[in-house]
């Protein structure tokens, strides 16, 4: 892991391993970066799609119920039709609330494999800091190199003897 | 990067410059021809309807910049410089106010009702000098933040004459303290927000709601502040489209905040959409036949039910499914139509409000090429208002990052 200060260097480095023969696993950060996002080239994430379904299916949910339950009380209140649309708006709002949260919340969960222990595995704390961290893997005749490689564009060193690294997620190509 | 002469690019005689003096030009013929023709009440609810609209316009743009300022919002960039270039249309507002009082008999139909204890409130002078005075509060206070907020960018470099002669003594006197400088601007940011929230809701109660004047709805003055402000912050994204079309990246402009502003847009489609459902609803459970009427009247009855349908589309549904997605929230050239569709829309919506009780046939709604025409022409004021600014202070274009030394 190559141990970074600097939000550019994380950048570069990210650029030049992408090109390089050694395999690139994953950056570690204590805040989001627009920067690092771009460099990564990730692919965009489908949890969003998630979001919208369940808000989509929330919203006409939301209705359904509310003209359901009207229906089977079957009353006239102060003159107003079982069926209005106007009050069942609320309704159809708060459950597309709910349920485009329940759809993030799968979405999250089903996407980024989240809880994963393994996904901790080769982390340096320094990383929830002031430090952003490069985990790169290579052969075992290719370690100096790597650390040459990591030490050129001015990072700091951790070695990991564990070679089994966590899979990322599946939307990270 | 390309430079930007501002100077020279504006206001020049080219063909557009033209093309807006002659949109002024008809929208006042044909005001004018309106308010000696047969039925001058047609003219001056046209009048009316877009001095409400225009004026809410500038002065929700200009809120855009005393907001990021007091939330210290650093993605704004350049478009609070750009916001503030609103203000120019702050005195013209303020005159075409006046104006008003010359269509009263046209404009408020309660003058020959009997309006019993209402009286007290409901009366000319009354209505006129309040709102004299509470324009004069918010344009005072929005000029005294500009003071301030244009001390920090003027740019020493460029000739000082005039107001910009004024500004620039002051940016000496204050010895270049740019902490003091934005110590004030926040306190006149703050009183800024304030007054934009009384008085535009003053002016919501006097000049839209009065005119039924037995209807009530006491969320009506914080919708019209919100709406102010929503189509404040549509006017804000043309005109940085515009910008951002003709310069590139050498305006200071990126896509990144199109994204941001597109987010508040959208966020302001919500929450006028919420404004306007929070009073239906209500008036839709009381079901009293004072507050009912009037939605009946806009909402279930032919033609205005069609002009409320295309309301909440043009304002809410239109601009809330598109502006989903993030792309066209970043792509300036997709947002100049979209926010140009909801403008178009809460000038639609004013007619909603007013025209049921202005016109003489309230069956049918009172729109032909005249109100076209004259929106047209305060489209040309205020836009000749906002180059006319953009050019005494080119600096609000061209963003620094770092403030003048």
């Amino acid at each position: 892991m190559g141990l970074f200060t600097n939000e550019d260097q994380v950048v570069c480095t990210v650029g030049a391993l992408k090109k390089s023969v050694y395999q690139f696993h994953r950056v570690n950060s204590s805040f989001f970066s627009h920067k690092i996002m771009a460099a990564l080239k990730l692919k965009k994430s489908v949890v969003g799609w998630f979001t919208l379904a369940g808000g989509v299916i929330g919203f006409f949910s939301g209705f359904f119920l509310a003209i359901y339950t009207s229906v089977q009380w079957n009353l006239i209140v102060g003159g107003k039709p079982i069926v209005a649309f106007v009050p069942f708006i609320i309704v159809g709002f708060e459950a597309t609330i709910l349920f485009a949260v329940f759809g993030n919340a799968i979405g999250l969960l089903t996407q980024a494999r989240i809880p994963s222990y393994k996904w901790l595995k080769n982390y340096d704390p320094r990383c929830s800091g002031k430090h952003f961290g490069v985990l790169a893997s290579c052969k075992p005749g290719q370690v100096d190199e790597l650390k040459n490689f990591f030490q050129r564009q001015g990072g700091e060193i951790r070695e990991f003897d564990d070679h089994r690294q966590a899979k990322p997620p599946s939307w990270q190509g | 990067m390309k430079e930007i002469n501002t100077q020279e690019s504006f206001l020049q005689k080219t063909l557009r410059f033209w093309v807006v003096i002659a949109f002024v030009l008809i929208g006042f013929a044909t005001f004018i021809y309106g308010v000696f023709g047969p039925h001058p009440e047609r003219a001056w609810q046209a009048y009316l309807i877009n001095f409400l609209l225009w004026s809410g316009m500038a002065q929700g743009a200009v809120l855009f910049s005393t907001v990021v300022h007091l939330t210290k919002a650093r993605w704004s960039g350049p478009l609070a410089g750009l916001s503030e270039s609103f203000s120019a249309f702050f005195p013209l507002s303020f005159v075409f106010f006046l104006l008003l009082f010359l269509g009263k008999t046209h404009l408020f139909p309660w003058l020959n009702e009997d309006l019993a204890e209402k009286k007290i409130w409901l009366n000319i002078p009354f209505l006129f000098w309040r709102d004299f005075f509470g324009l004069l509060i918010l344009y005072g206070i929005g000029f005294g933040y500009l003071n301030q907020a244009l001390q920090l960018k003027l740019d020493p470099n460029q000739p000082q004459m005039g107001i910009r002669k004024l500004i620039y003594k002051r940016w000496k006197q204050n010895g270049n303290n740019i902490e003091l400088i934005e110590n004030r601007m926040t306190i006149w940011g703050g009183l800024y927000i304030l007054a934009f929230a009384l008085v535009l809701s003053l002016i919501g109660y006097d000049l839209v709601m009065s005119m039924d004047p037995h209807w009530v709805s006491t969320l009506f003055g914080a919708y019209n502040f919100v709406k102010a402000f929503y189509i404040g912050l549509g006017a804000l994204i043309i005109l940085a489209s515009v910008f951002y079309l003709r310069y590139g990246e050498a305006s200071g402009l990126t896509s990144s905040h199109f994204h941001d502003i597109g987010k508040l847009f959208f966020a302001f489609s919500l929450l006028w959409a919420d404004f306007f459902y929070v009073q239906l609803v209500v008036i839709w459970y009381g079901n009293i036949s004072e507050e009912a009427h009037y939605i009946i009247q806009r909402t279930m009855l032919a033609d205005w039910n069609s002009l409320a349908w295309a309301v909440l589309i043009l304002c809410f549904v239109l601009p809330f499914i598109v502006l989903l997605n993030k792309k066209v929230k970043t792509k300036p050239i997709f947002m100049i139509p979209i926010c140009a569709v909801v403008i178009i829309g809460i000038w639609l919506e004013h007619l909603l409000l007013l025209g049921p009780a202005l016109s003489h046939n309230p069956d049918s709604i009172p729109l032909g090429v005249s109100d076209g025409l004259i929106f047209l022409g305060f489209f040309g004021v205020m836009a000749i208002a906002v180059t006319y600014f953009l050019r005494r202070f080119p600096e609000l274009v061209r963003y620094k990052e770092n403030k003048v030394a």
